[in-house]
C-alpha cells in the first residue's frame, strides 16, 4: 500500500528530509538489533491495572462530546456516507 | 500578606496583557472563567478561609491540554474548533491548588515543530527580540513566561519542546522524568516521550509547579508514585562531585563558535569551584536527531490516525467514507504535520519496520543503556540546549531537515526519559541539565548551584 493510502492524505509522497533521516538509521549498526530484548519498558504491575468498569461520563461532558461533531439532523448525529467495497 | 491588590485585579491585568500583546502567543483567552475563579479567591480570602498553594495565581496553557469546555485546537485548522469535554489531571491538579488558567498558548500544531510557526494563528514572536521565532513547539508559553503575561506556563516537552523555547526565551523550563506527571488529557504526539513541563521564571517557581502535577495517575498508566521535593533539600549541591558533558556536543562544526565558548567558560567555572568535570562518550547527533524522528513520527502517525473528521474535527464530505477522510486530513493537516505522518506511516509499512522502526528502537535501548553508564560515573550530565541562536522568523520553514538537526541536544534526553532543566544561564539559549531518571531533584539542586556559580 502506498503512503498516500495508509496516511489517508491525497497525493502525499515520502519527504526528501525525512528520508535523509532514515537512511542514518539505515546506515546504522546497532549492537543488539533485537528491540524486544531490552530493560526499559515501562510496565505496570498487576496491581496497579486500572479497574474494568465503565465509567459514566458528566451530563456536561457529553453534551460537549455531541458539540464537538461534525453534523447533526433531526436530534442525530450524523456520520459520513458508507461505502462498502 | 499583602493584600494590596486583589485576585481579580491581578488576573485583569494579565487578560489585558495578553490581550494587547503583538507576539501572537495567544490562541484563547479564558476571560470568563478566569474571572470567575478569581472572584471566589477575592471572596475566600475577604472571609479568611484558607487558601490553596498557588491560590489566585495566573497561569497559561499550551494549547495542545484538555481544559473542559475550553478550546483546544492544538494550533491546528482540524481543530479549531474543538471543544474540550474533560480536563487534563496535570491542569486539574493545578486548578485544585488554586491557580487559575487564563490563555491556551500558540504552539507548534500538533507539537509538530521547532519554531512555533507551523501555527494557524501565526508565527510566535520571540520575547527578547521579535523578528525572531519564539521556539517550539512550545513557544506561545515560553514567550507569555519571559514577558510576564503568565506567572508559569504549562508546556509538552517531546523531543525538546519545553527546553528549546525556554532558552530561546532566557527562562528556566523542565522537561520532568517521562511518568512524574500523568499524560491524561495531554494530546498525544509520541507517547514514549511526551511529558508535562512548567515554565517559569525561578527554580523555586518550577519546583512548586511540578510537585503539585506529581503523582500516579489511574488514567495514565506510565505515571508513578514520587516524593515531592523540599525546598530546603535543593539548596545544598554538596551531593554533586561529578559533572559530566558530551565531548561531541561540543566538538564539532555545527555549534555556533560563542555558544561552545560560553559553554566551555562555564564548565571552566564549574571546576573552579571544585566539581569534578568528566568529558564523556556518546551518540553522533545525526543518529540522535534519526531514532527520534523515527520513532516520534512512527507514534504521531498513529496516534493522529483518529482525526479524520468522523467524530470531532471539521469534516470535509466527500463522495465515499474513504474519500471524506482523505479529503479531510489532506485539507486540514499543516505540511509539517502531514510529512510527519507520511513518514511515520513509511516506516511502519510492511518490508521497513525492521529495517529503519525495529532498528530505531534498538537504537534508542542503546541510547538509554549510555546514559545509564554514564550516570554511573557521573552526577548530573550538563549540555547547550541549542546548536544556535533562534533563527529569524520564516526561515524554518523552508528547510526542515536543518530543523529537524537544531533538535541535536534535547532529543537525546528525551529518548532517555531523563529529567532534563533549561536554565537560562551560560550560553545565549542556555544550558541542560540532566540527571538519572527519577532524580528531577538532584537537578534542581545543580540549577541552584548554578545560578549562585555563573
Amino acid at each position: 500500500m502506498t503512503v498516500d493510502i495508509l496516511s489517508s492524505i491525497k497525493g502525499a509522497q515520502p519527504s526528501e528530509a525525512v528520508n535523509k533521516l532514515f537512511d542514518v538509521i539505515k546506515n546504522a549498526h546497532p549492537a543488539n538489533n533485537n528491540s524486544f530484548n531490552n530493560n526499559h519498558n515501562n510496565c505496570v504491575s498487576l496491581d496497579n491495572l486500572r479497574a474494568d468498569v465503565v465509567v459514566e461520563s458528566s451530563a456536561l461532558e457529553k453534551q460537549i462530546i455531541i458539540e464537538n461533531f461534525p453534523k447533526e439532523k433531526n436530534g442525530y448525529l450524523v456520520v459520513s456516507k458508507v461505502i462498502e467495497e | 500578606m499583602n493584600k494590596e491588590i486583589t485576585c481579580t485585579d491581578l488576573v485583569q491585568e494579565k487578560l489585558t496583557l495578553l490581550k494587547q500583546n503583538t507576539h501572537q502567543t495567544v490562541n484563547s483567552l479564558l476571560h470568563t472563567l478566569a474571572i470567575d475563579l478569581a472572584s471566589k479567591v477575592d471572596s475566600k480570602i475577604a472571609s479568611g478561609e484558607t487558601i490553596g498553594l498557588l491560590e489566585g495565581i495566573p497561569f497559561g496553557i499550551k494549547d495542545v491540554y484538555m481544559l473542559q469546555g475550553t478550546y483546544a485546537t492544538a494550533s491546528s485548522e482540524l481543530l479549531k474548533n474543538y471543544k474540550s469535554a474533560y480536563t487534563a489531571t496535570a491542569i486539574q491538579k493545578l486548578m485544585d491548588a488554586g491557580a487559575i488558567p487564563i490563555v491556551k498558548e500558540n504552539c507548534d500544531s500538533f507539537g509538530h515543530g521547532s519554531s512555533s510557526e507551523n501555527t494557524i494563528f501565526g508565527a510566535v514572536k520571540n520575547a527578547l527580540n521579535p523578528e525572531l521565532v519564539g521556539g517550539g513547539s512550545s513557544g506561545g508559553s515560553a514567550v507569555n513566561v519571559a514577558k510576564d503575561y503568565t506567572v508559569f506556563s504549562i508546556g509538552g516537552d517531546t523531543g525538546g519542546s519545553v527546553r528549546q523555547p525556554a532558552g530561546y526565551n532566557n527562562i528556566y523550563g523542565l522537561k520532568p522524568t517521562y511518568g512524574r506527571i500523568s499524560r491524561y488529557g495531554l494530546m498525544a504526539y509520541a507517547s514514549s516521550t511526551d511529558c508535562v513541563g512548567p515554565l517559569a521564571k525561578s527554580i523555586e517557581d518550577i519546583r512548586i509547579v511540578l510537585n503539585v502535577m506529581s503523582g500516579q495517575d489511574i488514567k495514565d498508566q506510565t505515571t508513578y508514585a514520587s516524593n515531592e521535593i523540599d525546598k530546603d533539600s535543593i539548596l545544598s549541591s554538596k551531593d554533586i562531585k561529578t559533572v559530566g558533558y558530551f565531548k561531541n556536543f561540543v566538538e564539532n562544526d555545527a555549534i555556533d563558535a560563542q555558544i561552545k565558548s560560553d559553554f566551555l567558560a562555564s564548565i571552566e567555572k564549574i571546576k573552579a569551584k571544585g566539581v569534578e568535570v568528566k568529558a564523556l562518550d556518546f551518540f553522533e547527533s545525526e543518529t540522535l536527531v534519526s531514532t527520534y524522528y523515527t520513532l516520534a513520527m512512527a507514534e504521531t502517525a498513529s496516534n493522529l490516525s483518529r482525526l479524520d473528521g468522523t467524530n470531532y474535527g471539521q469534516r470535509i464530505e466527500a463522495e465515499n467514507l474513504k474519500e471524506t477522510y482523505a479529503v479531510t486530513r489532506s485539507e486540514n493537516f499543516s505540511e509539517e504535520t502531514k510529512r510527519r505522518i507520511v513518514g511515520g506511516n513509511q516506516v511502519l509499512s510492511q518490508g521497513f519496520s525492521d529495517e529503519i522502526y525495529l532498528k530505531g528502537l534498538a537504537l534508542r535501548d542503546q541510547i538509554s543503556e549510555n546514559f545509564e553508564n554514564d550516570f554511573a560515573v557521573v552526577d548530573v550530565i550538563l549540555s547547550p540546549v541549542t546548536p544556535d541562536t533562534p533563527p529569524k522568523i520564516g526561515d524554518s520553514l523552508k528547510d526542515p531537515l536543518a530543523m529537524y538537526l537544531s533538535d541535536a541536544y534535547t532529543v537525546g534526553f528525551s529518548l532517555g526519559q531523563l529529567p532534563t532543566l533549561t536554565i537560562p544561564q551560560g550560553t545565549a539559549t542556555g544550558l541542560q541539565i540532566s540527571a538519572a531518571k527519577n532524580n528531577d531533584e538532584l537537578v534542581l539542586k545543580f540549577a541552584n548551584f548554578l545560578k549562585d556559580t555563573l
